[in-house]
């Protein structure tokens, strides 16, 4: 059985995770949104996204950014499956291959 | 209930149907992202232990926090007892983008009851929160279809909690996964969904904003993760610049 300090810090992380989860819905809940502001939350998605993934596009191993790169030109014409399978087995490789 | 009829409910009410079909949509479409989960799971339950967290502990953690970057944090500092407040708020920034999300989503979600919004935001994380946005983009629709987000978000759930708690059981069996280029999934997962929301280049320069303030914050400061608040905040601020003049 896990410890009460480890149960009161789960506790606490989880809270703090679930209210960032629901805040910023209620904090627009029945709001009518200015065009401005539509604009810009039409435009999250793709900032965080891009956001997150960011670090790899600045890896200094080449055998990342050669995969990253085939990564990408499948992502502009594949689906998600075969282009997750693509993005791995192509990094893997160069990975082995460069000695990354 | 429903056993004691002798007729199921989904034989003859196409409200039903149509729900359990978006369901199993969502659960098929959560497939290709749940493969890129079950490594990283695996190492987040073998480092926890690896940092004197029980094995029991682990699924408690991921099951009930349900966000893979805190958990990450939140192991890269655990320490016995645990720094209670400081895990608590590198939690909260890591995943301060979901207040950010929260608010992109609330406009498709205004067809469903505020107590069933506020219980499905519980199962919001990058991936399930983008697949959901993207799906309804994909319809013209502006409300989301709860059934397909729930979908998604059943078939991730399951799969990073069990993992999770197997990567604490198997532990020290488990080499560097890395090496093998399965961190490349969620990269390859993200640029599909940037694919699916690309709008044109005029519409997406807050997209470059974002990208080279994160990378720049990233290169800074490669610890936490500062870059992605960084990043957002600098895509949204230049959204708000380059945002088309009132009233059009």
């Amino acid at each position: 059985m896990p410890d009460l300090a480890t149960l009161g810090t789960i506790a606490l992380m989880a809270s703090g995770t679930y209210l960032t989860r629901i805040l910023g819905y209620l904090a627009l809940r029945n709001r009518t949104l200015s065009p401005r502001m539509r604009h810009v939350l039409d435009s999250v998605p793709g900032c965080v996204l891009i956001s997150v993934i960011a670090p790899a596009f600045v890896s200094d191993r080449p055998a990342d950014l050669f995969g990253l790169a085939i990564t990408m030109l499948a992502a502009t014409r594949l689906s998600i499956l075969p282009t997750v399978v693509i993005g791995i087995v192509a990094t893997g490789l160069l990975r082995h291959v460069f000695g990354g | 209930m429903e056993a004691t009829h002798p007729t199921t409910v989904s034989d003859c009410d196409p409200a039903q149907r149509a729900t359990t079909r978006e369901l199993c949509r969502g659960l098929w479409a959560s497939v290709p992202v749940l493969l890129g989960f079950i490594p990283f799971a695996l190492v987040l339950g073998a480092q926890a232990t690896q940092k004197g967290m029980s094995a029991v502990a682990v699924p408690v953690m991921t099951g009930l926090n349900f966000g893979g970057g805190s958990e990450f944090t939140a192991i890269r500092l655990w320490s016995s007892p645990p720094h209670l407040l400081l895990i608590a708020s590198m939690s909260l920034l890591v995943n301060s983008r979901h207040l950010l999300m929260g608010a992109a989503l609330e406009p498709y979600l205004r067809h469903v009851p505020q107590g069933r919004a506020l219980a499905s935001l519980f199962f919001m994380c990058d991936e399930s929160w983008a697949m959901a946005l993207a799906d309804a983009k994909r319809r013209a629709s502006i409300n989301l279809s709860m059934a397909y987000f729930m979908g998604v978000s059943i078939g991730l759930y399951l799969t990073w909690v069990v993992f999770t708690a197997m990567g604490a059981m198997l532990g020290p069996l488990i080499g560097d996964l890395e090496r093998y280029g399965f961190d490349m999934a969620f990269t390859a997962v993200f640029l599909v969904l940037l694919r699916g929301m690309w709008r044109g280049r005029v519409a997406c320069r807050p997209w470059f904003v974002s990208l080279v303030v994160a990378a720049l914050t990233y290169c800074l400061m490669p610890t936490g993760a500062w870059y992605v608040a960084a990043g957002a905040l600098a895509g949204l601020c230049s959204a708000a610049l380059m945002a088309p003049k009132e009233g059009k």
